[in-house]
């Protein structure tokens, strides 16, 4: 159908398609709207009396709330979760520019709860330490799977799912003491250490929600530092040429089994943080008999993929993921499961395999293919060759 | 004596299923595309079995349920592997991102399907994500009060027809042909697309069987919020640590099970017991063994050259 | 199986002089193109030469025989009669194969695996692996190509997988021979072994197309050369009635200095000195060079010779850094960021990085692996080695754009690198000769005390490699050293002050390059010949 209108006024849409932000921005666009088509039919079919409804329920979120003031309280609802949603999909986008697919958001955010909670029921600890040990737990995990890699090759996807379900049996064991008697949930800050939650600095008022905190702001501000990082500065530069081709960061001096290992820091570093920003907020509490890793940093997938894996387009992508995430959530369960918001989302990161095909299709028609020579496209391979024949 | 028993047969159940799943990966990996999907894969297998599991009548003889359910199984899973196929192989995505968004999409898609089933067969009032099916899966043992099972002498032929097909046949040398070295597949006019099709949905396949094994394993009801407990990524380490190889992943399957199956008798061994070993440790244990074995092995792995690399045709 | 059959008891009928005919092919792509109306006929038993630069157009042409690319215009005929090949597969029915440059041959498998992969002989699938292996051995035995057909491919020499790639056309019974840049990883003497190997195939009947740039191999062996330039047919001619200019000048299109001039060379300090170097292998266990010495004066180019896989890639390896060494000493002189002389001192632990400071440059073997990132822009590869210098990048560690800029330009300009959009080209984009160009002038412009230069011409056509073999030159002129890695005979003969021949990692000899001959070189390459005392000096 875009092809038709592209048609009428060719050289607008042909200037439009020749920019790649747009490219961008279009792709993700399809994405969305094929997953929302997608998960539209699985609604049809589920119960096609109430697909229009629960379709509406999944987009409209909050603003399905009765009034201004329960809208504003719900929009800082879906605002809390947000921060940390940004902060997993910075997380991994960060190491997918140095070539590395931090599968491990999940569980570095899950030890980042763990540090947190722990700082801040156990040892009664201020909020600034507790988010300090929540940076650091997931430092140390992305330090692990850096290492492993850099030194022992081991495929980072794989020691990260390790590392993911290690992380929870841990934090679920060492947390287990910190529950009122007979609840499977931490105690909330509120009751047992005032002094761990995060400053609102009035945002609470203005939401009418005591778990909007600073949590919000903060996470945007590393949005914009992620991306001047990578852009302006020579450690972006680095990384960056490390994702590209590691053997050229090598040749060049540059130390790129540390530049591997800080990048997973970083990364690390940003997932437990996430944790922090969530948990410190007092919004929930850990469920000590969880038994599987929480989705929190597999969404962050896919919200970095949408976002184009730039840092100022994840920040909209998580709130579009966790908008229909808490849509999701308020469908009628008489008629739907909620994972249907799950399902979306997967069907969206699953069509951001797509994005590069998508990109390429526009590229060609907005007359700006680039010329293809065989010999080009052998340098094509090479590389690819040479990204996955790694640091030996 | 009892507990070391139980320690065999766990160890053997666990062993089958990574066995199934790591030999899919394998085939997939040795015809070029990486397949981190393993897990939505087993998630989906496991869906179709616990469906005809739940469903058929437990009055049939033993050996129908078993077909059915492992055929039922297979479709599942074949089916959700051709997700990985289409975006790996024709449209030359990320295999990575492709794997990834599969396990979520295989977790969320059997939850939804079962919550749906649920809630329709209820009228609304039960919402869980279960099916049970206690009736039928003792008709699928081999000796009742035990775990050995038909799935254990599945996975026997399984292996040896997996070791015969790699090694001895056109099919397992081309297939291997478009994993090492595409271009000269292609070269010599083998079609590395079709080839790269069969990996996958021989992954699927397995994937499924295996799936459909975890959840029959000890239990006689399948909780589909929770998967597979990241089985398929055990699966891969066992593949890795097998070298890709048939013959070592049956062994690298039945050290990995042991640990797993620790994890449900531990407290029966007295010198466990006198370690005094919390609960949580053991359920680790499997991940951690594999992280410390994915350290020692990785570094002189001889993994399928071409894997991970969509194949252009104009490249060669 | 039946379409070959049927052709070929047409030819019979027909019986057209030529076994294939590729008349008036025009095959374009967006912006260029890449055959314009050429025409190629090969005779029935003849060996034919292909001659022309790199980006002449041969492998467009080789691939629309592939039917990897429908070409335009023209026709091609089998045996006189007009064919259409749409895959690889019509080429194989129609008895066409080929021996690629870049060996189609896969490494875990066995020579026989190899031979029979795509036409397995077998009985329900299962494979009849002892039929396959008498059918190869008879053949082997027929023609004189040695191999062992249980041999992994991984163990093999280049010469027994090049007679494994032969043998896997002749199993499949092609009549149709192509060979793509055959000799590019010979030693001479294997070259000659070869080209009697091609001369028993001819006289057996088989057609012959040799794709080549070399014009002493086409002069040596070929019946008659087709010359391709910029993608336009210059002309046929028979090798008896030509000469070696008169097939440069039509390669080229201009006459060719075959020797760029230089000056005899003054040699002065030892500016770096490797001392028993042992490096291990990365194919194998063991060392892929063995208790190596010897040392780089100011104002000279040494040049390890040698065949491929003997060692040189390694060696650079340890001496860049890239790789540890297993034993031995490096020392180097060089300059401080002052700009001030450090005289020669140990650098055997130095990082990368320091060696880089202290003045060595490295034009790496392969540009796309090691020299550039493909995906960043001509500007920032051209930083690649000095970005973090104050120049470009601030104290708190943010780039200096502008800075980065102007050098770019400067860049450009002073060593004529070409690209679409100039300073902020991807590199990925551009010509290989420029890619290589934009290396050079960053390695050049380093000012280093040594350069190592690894093949720095490869896949360059005649006129960049002038201009490479120039900046060489240069750079041995303004009294520094120059370390010359080269596969390439021509080029050790013509720009090495001194020689040195590698051979299993080690250093068998070093001819004087004012007497030596390609022969006696040769003889070193293979392992045939060595002097008394290996080590240099």
């Amino acid at each position: 159908m875009e092809t038709k209108s592209v048609q009428k006024d060719k050289n607008f849409f042909q200037k439009l398609l020749a920019h790649p932000g747009f490219r961008s921005f279009a792709a993700a666009l399809a994405c969305i709207l094929i997953g929302l088509l997608i998960g539209y039919i699985v609604l049809l079919i589920i119960n096609p009396s109430h697909a229009g409804e629960g379709m509406s329920t999944i987009l409209k979120n909050f603003m399905t709330r009765n009034s201004e003031k329960l809208r504003l309280k719900s929009l800082g609802n879906t605002l809390v979760k947000t921060a940390p949603l940004l902060l997993c999909s910075l997380s991994i986008l960060f190491a997918y520019k140095a070539g590395l697919f931090n599968i491990g958001a999940a569980g570095q955010y899950v030890l980042g709860a763990g540090a947190a909670l722990y700082c801040a029921l156990a040892l009664n600890m201020p909020w600034y330490v507790c988010l300090l040990a929540a940076v650091l737990a997931g430092a140390v995990f992305g330090a692990i799977s850096g290492a492993l890699k850099a030194y022992l090759n081991v495929n980072e996807v794989i020691s990260c799912i390790m590392l993911n379900w290690i992380s929870l049996y841990t934090v679920n064991s060492v947390l287990k003491d910190f529950c009122p008697v007979g609840y499977k949930d931490t105690f909330t800050l509120v009751s047992k250490n005032p002094s761990a939650m995060l400053p609102t600095l009035g945002l609470d008022g203005i939401f009418g929600n005591s778990s909007v905190t600073i949590a919000i702001p903060i996470s945007i501000l590393i949005a914009v530092a992620i991306w001047i990082i990578l852009t302006k500065t020579k450690f972006g530069y680095e990384i960056k040429a490390t994702g590209y081709n590691r053997n050229a960061a090598k040749y060049c001096g540059m130390r790129e089994k540390q530049n591997i290992i800080l990048t997973m820091v970083i990364a690390g570093s940003l997932a437990g943080l996430a944790a922090a920003l969530l948990f410190l907020s007092d919004f929930s509490q850990w469920d000590i008999n969880q038994s599987s890793v929480p989705t929190m940093g597999f969404n962050g997938i896919a919200a970095s993929f949408l976002g184009g894996l730039h840092p100022l387009g994840a920040i909209f992508s998580a709130y579009f993921i966790q908008h229909i995430t808490d849509g999701g959530a308020s469908l009628d369960t008489r008629f739907y499961p909620v994972q249907i918001a799950d399902l979306i989302s997967a069907i969206i990161i699953y069509l951001c395999g797509f994005v590069l095909f998508i990109k390429l299709k526009m590229l060609k028609a907005s007359g700006g293919i680039p010329q293809k020579r065989p010999d080009m496209e052998a340098d094509i391979k090479h590389d690819a060759e040479n990204k996955k024949g790694g640091d030996k | 004596m009892q507990q070391i028993m139980l320690l065999i047969q766990y160890t053997l159940v666990y062993a089958s299923v990574l066995t199934l799943v790591a030999l899919g990966g394998c085939y997939s990996e040795r015809s070029g595309v990486i397949n981190i999907g393993l897990e939505g894969i087993m998630v989906m297998g496991a869906l179709g079995g616990a469906l005809v599991l739940g469903c058929i009548s437990p009055d049939l003889p033993g050996i129908v349920i078993f077909l059915a359910a492992v055929l039922a199984a297979i479709v599942f899973g074949m089916l959700f592997s051709l997700l990985l196929g289409v975006a790996a192989i024709n449209f030359k995505a990320d295999q990575t991102l492709a794997g990834t968004a599969m396990n979520m999409l295989g977790l969320a898609l059997a939850t939804v399907i079962v919550k749906a089933l649920n809630i329709a067969a209820s009228g609304g009032s039960n919402n869980s994500a279960e099916i049970a099916y206690t009736a039928t899966r003792e008709k699928l043992l081999l000796a009742q009060g035990t775990e050995f099972s038909m799935f254990m002498i599945l996975t026997a032929i399984i292996l040896a027809a997996a070791y015969v097909l790699l090694y001895k046949t056109r099919f397992g040398l081309r297939l291997m042909a478009c994993g090492e070295h595409p271009q000269a597949a292609n070269s010599v006019g083998i079609s590395v697309a079709k080839m790269r099709y069969a990996g996958v949905l021989i992954s699927g396949a397995l994937g499924g069987i295996g799936g459909l094994v975890y959840i029959t394993a000890g239990v006689s009801k399948a909780n589909f919020e929770v998967g597979v407990a990241g089985f398929g990524f055990l699966a891969l380490a066992v593949m890795i640590f097998g070298q890709w190889k048939p013959h070592r992943i049956v062994l690298a399957a039945l050290l990995f099970g042991v640990f797993r199956a620790l994890a449900n008798v531990n407290n029966g061994f007295d010198f466990l017991t006198a370690l005094n070993l919390p609960q949580p440790v053991y359920n680790m244990l499997p991940y951690i063994i594999s992280l410390i074995v994915l350290a020692f092995t990785s570094k002189n792995s001889h993994a399928p050259k071409a894997e991970g690399i969509p194949y252009d045709k104009s490249t060669r | 199986m039946e379409l070959k059959t049927s052709v070929g008891s047409e030819a019979k009928q027909n019986a057209s002089e030529y076994a294939i005919e590729m008349l008036n092919i025009t095959k374009r792509f967006p912006g260029i193109v890449a055959n314009d109306n050429i025409t190629l006929r090969l005779k029935k038993g003849e060996i034919h030469a292909l001659l022309g630069e790199n980006g002449a157009g041969k492998s467009t042409l080789m691939s629309v025989l592939f039917g990897l690319y429908q070409p335009e215009e023209g026709v091609i005929k089998k045996d006189g009669k007009e064919v259409k090949i749409n895959d690889p597969n019509d080429a194989n029915a129609l008895g066409i194969g080929m021996v690629h440059q870049h060996f189609k041959l896969v490494e875990i498998f066995s020579v026989l695996d190899n031979i029979i992969l795509g036409v397995e002989p077998n009985t329900a699938g299962f494979l009849k692996k002892q039929e396959a292996r008498e059918k190869v051995v008879a053949l082997s035995e027929r023609y004189g190509l040695r191999i062992d057909p249980d041999a992994k491919i991984a163990d093999i020499t280049v010469g027994m997988q090049q007679r494994t790639e032969i043998l896997k056309m002749l199993y499949r019974d092609n009549e149709i021979l192509i060979f793509d840049e055959p000799t590019a990883v010979l030693t001479p003497q294997e070259i000659d072994e070869l080209m009697q190997i091609m001369r028993n195939l001819a006289a057996e009947g088989k057609s012959i197309l040799f794709i080549s740039h070399k014009l002493n191999e086409i002069l040596a062996v070929a019946d008659r050369c087709t010359v391709l330039r910029k993608g336009k047919y210059i002309g046929t001619v028979d090798i008896k009635g030509t000469t070696k200019e008169e097939l440069s000048r039509m390669m080229v299109g201009r006459d060719v200095e075959f020797v760029v001039p230089k000056k005899e060379s003054t040699p002065g300090e030892v500016l770096f000195k490797a001392e028993n170097l042992s490096v291990a292998s990365k194919a194998h266990k063991g060392l892929a060079v063995k208790n190596v010495s010897f040392e780089v004066r100011a104002g000279e180019i040494v040049c390890i010779a040698g065949i491929d896989g003997n060692g040189q890639t390694e060696l650079v390896y340890g001496i860049t850094g890239l790789e540890p060494l297993e034993s031995g000493k490096l020392f180097m002189a060089g300059r401080d960021k002052n700009g001030k002389d450090i005289p020669l001192s140990e650098i055997t632990h130095l990082p990368i990085r320091k060696r880089s400071k202290l003045g060595m440059s490295h034009i790496p073997e392969d540009r796309h692996k090691h020299g550039l990132v493909l995906d960043y822009s001509l500007e920032y590869n051209f930083i690649l080695q000095t970005y973090f210098e104050p120049r470009f990048t601030s104290g708190a560690g943010f780039l200096k754009t502008k800075a980065i800029r102007e050098y770019a330009d400067g860049l450009i300009e002073q060593f004529d690198v070409r690209s679409g959009q100039g300073a902020i080209t991807t590199t990925r984009s551009m010509s290989g000769g420029n890619q290589q160009k934009a290396i050079i002038a960053r390695e050049v412009d380093k000012r280093p005390k040594l350069l190592v230069a690894v093949q720095p011409a490869r896949g360059l056509d005649v006129g960049a490699i002038e201009g490479v073999h120039r900046r060489l030159i240069e750079q041995r002129d303004a009294g520094n050293a120059v370390l010359l890695i080269s596969l390439e005979l021509d080029e050790v003969m013509n720009l090495s002050d001194r020689i040195l021949v590698m051979y299993e990692g080690e250093i068998v000899g070093q001819p004087d390059p004012k007497t030596t001959t390609v022969q006696e070189l040769g003889l070193y390459m293979a392992g045939a010949k060595r002097e008394k005392n290996g080590e240099a000096n």
